[in-house]
């Protein structure tokens, strides 16, 4: 399903000046606080703030067995502060060598490559957010589904196991 | 349950690796609690907790046969977990909570 639309949008109004969300982006130890998913950390952020210039996130869960942790690695495309962000995302090692989805135990069809769109404007005192979240659909045709997931799954916990 | 509710527990009871593992095994086919306990180092009775986990969750279902029950796996809720966009769509909410409570509590200790 190539014509399958993958992209997130989502809009918030925060009770919050443009420059301090503009922050909850852009400053490491702010960023730390909210970006982890579930119940995961988020012990590194790195983000040389210029275009061009490399991002790299590191989320970890801790479980009584394990700790997993899971590595992000983009670029920063483009940087208009206060109100435009766009960066890059893919899933890397902690060197950050790009990693394929699949190769993680994630569905066939999850893009390879993502792209993070901020769009911030301040009315009244509140700022209005708007995110979003885009596959880069390169090489990664789809029609995988739950099935294969599954044969993901397996593989990944046959091999943690 | 709601869909989100059915989704924050279906995200729950993946977060663990022994459930991830009783899944994929049920990929497979239909297995009784013995079988699915049998390659793991626990007590039974620790193996059918982590089962009641996704039953609760609707990852699996339990056949009637009073004896051996059998475990089914149940595809339905995975199927939106699977699907990229609901996936990050849920992670980026709760994501955004977190951020407006932050920005909250920093408004609060600059007024106050």
């Amino acid at each position: 399903m190539d014509d399958q639309q993958k992209w997130v949008k989502i809009q918030r109004a925060f009770e919050a000046p443009i420059d301090a969300v503009w922050k909850m982006w852009t400053d490491p130890d702010l960023f730390k606080q909210w970006y982890g998913p579930m119940g995961m950390s988020v012990p590194t952020a790195e983000m040389n703030l210029v275009v061009g210039g490399t991002r790299k996130i590191c989320m970890e869960m801790k479980t009584p067995e394990r700790t997993m942790s899971m590595w992000f690695i983009g670029v920063y495309k483009e940087i208009n502060s206060p109100s435009r962000l766009i960066y890059t995302e893919s899933m890397c090692d902690a060197d950050g060598t790009i990693l394929s989805p699949e190769s993680m135990g994630m569905p066939a069809g999850h893009p390879d490559v993502t792209e993070v769109i901020v769009d911030l404007h301040e009315t009244n005192g509140k700022t209005i957010m708007t995110m979003v979240h885009v596959g880069v659909p390169e090489g990664s045709a789809g029609g995988g589904g739950w099935k294969q997931a599954f044969e993901k799954l397996a593989e990944l916990v046959s091999k943690t196991a | 349950m709601n869909e989100s509710d059915q989704l924050d527990a279906a995200f729950a009871a993946l977060a663990n690796p022994t459930r991830r593992a009783i899944l994929a095994r049920l990929a497979q086919g239909q297995a009784t609690v013995n079988a699915l306990a049998e390659p793991f180092d626990m007590s039974l009775p620790a193996v059918s907790k982590h089962i009641r986990v996704l039953e609760a969750a609707g990852l699996i279902t339990r056949g009637k046969n009073a004896q051996f029950r059998p475990c089914t796996l149940n595809a339905k809720p995975l199927e939106s977990i699977t699907n990229w966009t609901e996936q990050y769509r849920h992670i980026w909410d709760a994501r955004f909570d977190r951020m407006g409570s932050i920005l909250k509590n920093m408004k609060e200790a600059k007024d106050g």
